[in-house]
């Protein structure tokens, strides 16, 4: 994968899950209730959506190109 | 043994612990090193790195003032958990090439960074001045929230100025003796040790207030559905003061003068791993909301100054909890409100001895500017500390405005990564137009137009002005600007 490449997608997978969780999108979500695991499911959604988001980033991070010519400190 | 004299105990502990430890962290460096001083020599591993990122983000704030605001406020102290966890995100893009722009030309501070990109002495001076003015205002607060807990833990018998004072103190010690080294090993110490407390006594202070998680929530849903929901009846805050104040959050993050030096001090592949594992921070201020929620229905808001006490007053009146809670309770702010206010010290002397001291004074020696930095950490240690204790109104305006003026570094710094059409004039006339809105519509004026914040209005502006000035103004192109793109 190129550079340039990473760069976008690394953005389109940070920024797609930001939305999600600001206004208009987030109103999807602006509810109190079902409680789910004990939490309304506004706070239960912000959660979950924090939790794929990085899940998302740490895949992407085996795929940074950049990784091979850095090893350790530059 | 009376509660705060436990309290008392165990405080005073912590903070003797804090000071060894970092003491210790600086010593066996090179301490005749600038470089040491300033940047850690560059070289500081992931562990540390990780800490010192998180304790920067875990403050006063997260510990006094995300309980108030779920307390106060309901849902939209939702968006504390949401900015922090996506704010360190771009870092992962630009903190490598800011941290190899830094080594190119030698920087430590953010006032550098302007300097050199724009080949501006001005800009360097006006982001270096704008800096100093946010620290302090940084610094303040942290300050109020060590001399409060101080005060509210030992039952009013420490007063405010020797709270301050003690606990503070000892962040110029270490920091102004190990340097940046010192700050980040610290806050591994106190970034442990305040999540430790935030999750044992968050939990425990849900269940023993109410059955459990469940059912406390249950139960605010069914009285007011619109404290756990935004922009709806009963609801704290509207969908636009929501998103917006997400979003100046988020921009406003890595604009922090401290977080360059950060960037400075690492190797692109530790930035990137620190991103990657920052996201538990964010999760680790859930118990801190948690508690807020439990407070309500339960504390009488007439009964407290102010939402930031909730927690203190949850502990040592409405609970009746044993003393050594108090003490540990303490302890965990204190280290939220150190582990913030060091790094910040440390960056603020950066900023005034690299940025504009030595802007203004060419010919220093290395030497001779570190001697200046130790001094100035003493120096700026004491301003913060003055105004704390002593400030008046109008300083506290002045610091205010400054420290929402941080985010309007945003359009300068991201077209020094990215854009070359950008000039100086063009940077200088956006930052002062944006910084002078923002200043208005949040000090000044009583609301913003359809309720935006007030730092996203000076945005739009500081980033058209730029624009148009710097296609006015530009002309021939350098070999920095080409180096800062290419990094």
């Amino acid at each position: 994968m190129s550079k340039k490449k990473f760069t976008t997608i690394y953005i389109m997978i940070v920024t797609i899950p930001f939305l999600l969780l600001i206004f208009p999108l987030f109103e999807i979500a602006n509810r109190a209730t079902p409680i789910i695991m004990g939490l309304p499911f506004s706070f239960f959604y912000i959660i979950l959506v924090i939790l794929i988001t990085f899940s998302g980033v740490l895949i992407l991070y085996k795929f940074d190109p950049e990784h091979q010519f850095e090893e350790g400190d530059e | 043994m009376e509660h705060w004299q436990i309290a008392l105990i165990i405080m005073i502990s912590y903070l003797v612990i804090a000071l060894v430890v970092g003491v210790w962290a600086g010593k066996g460096q090179d301490s005749s090193s600038l470089d040491e001083f300033a940047v850690a020599g560059g070289k500081l591993g992931l562990i540390v790195m990780w800490f010192l990122m998180g304790g920067a983000v875990f403050s006063a704030f997260s510990f006094l003032g995300a309980p108030g605001w779920a307390y106060e406020k309901g849902a939209p102290a939702y968006y504390i958990i949401i900015y922090t966890a996506f704010a360190i995100l771009p870092w992962y893009i630009i903190g490598p090439k800011i941290s190899r722009i830094g080594k190119k030309f030698n920087l430590y501070t953010l006032s550098s960074f302007f300097r050199v990109r724009y080949r501006s002495k001005t800009l360097g001076i006006i982001v270096g001045l704008l800096a100093l003015l946010a620290s302090i205002q940084y610094l303040a607060t942290q300050l109020t929230g060590m001399a409060h807990i101080f005060n509210i833990m030992t039952e009013g018998r420490i007063p405010f100025w020797l709270g301050a004072l003690l606990a503070y103190g000892i962040v110029v010690i270490y920091v102004a003796t190990g340097g940046l080294r010192a700050a980040a090993w610290s806050d591994v110490f106190q970034g442990l040790l305040m999540i430790i407390i935030s999750w044992v006594v968050g939990i425990a202070i849900v269940n023993q207030l109410h059955d459990s998680m469940g059912v406390m929530f249950t139960n605010i849903a069914a009285e007011n559905p619109g404290f756990l929901q935004i922009g709806k009846e009963g609801s704290a805050m509207g969908t636009i003061p929501f998103t917006t104040t997400i979003l100046v959050s988020v921009i406003g993050f890595l604009m922090w003068p401290h977080l360059f030096t950060k960037s400075y001090a690492s190797s692109p592949k530790v930035i990137k791993k620190t991103v990657l594992v920052y996201p538990i921070f964010a999760l680790f201020l859930v118990p801190l909301l948690l508690v807020g929620f439990a407070a309500k229905g339960i504390v009488d808001a007439n009964l407290i100054e102010s939402a930031d006490q909730v927690l203190p007053f949850l502990i040592t009146t409405v609970m009746n909890l044993p003393g050594w809670v108090y003490g540990l309770v303490g302890a965990g702010a204190l280290a939220a409100a150190m582990s913030s206010a060091d790094a910040i010290t440390h960056n603020a002397t950066l900023e005034t001895t690299d940025g504009v001291i030595r802007t203004i004074f060419k010919d220093l020696s290395d030497k001779t500017v570190l001697k200046i930095m130790r001094i100035g950490v003493f120096g700026i240690g004491g301003l913060a500390y003055i105004i704390t204790v002593f400030g008046g109104q109008g300083l506290i305006v002045l610091l205010l405005g400054a420290y929402g003026a941080i985010v309007q570094f945003a359009p300068g710094v991201y077209s020094a990564l990215y854009w070359r059409g950008a000039t100086a004039k063009g940077v200088i006339s956006g930052l002062v137009v944006g910084a002078m809105l923002n200043f208005y519509f949040q000090l000044v004026a009583d609301t913003t137009p359809l309720g935006i914040h007030a730092g996203i209005i000076g945005l739009i502006a500081n980033v058209v002005i730029m624009i148009v000035v710097s296609l006015l103004t530009k002309s021939d192109t350098s070999e920095e600007e080409d180096t800062y793109i290419r990094s």
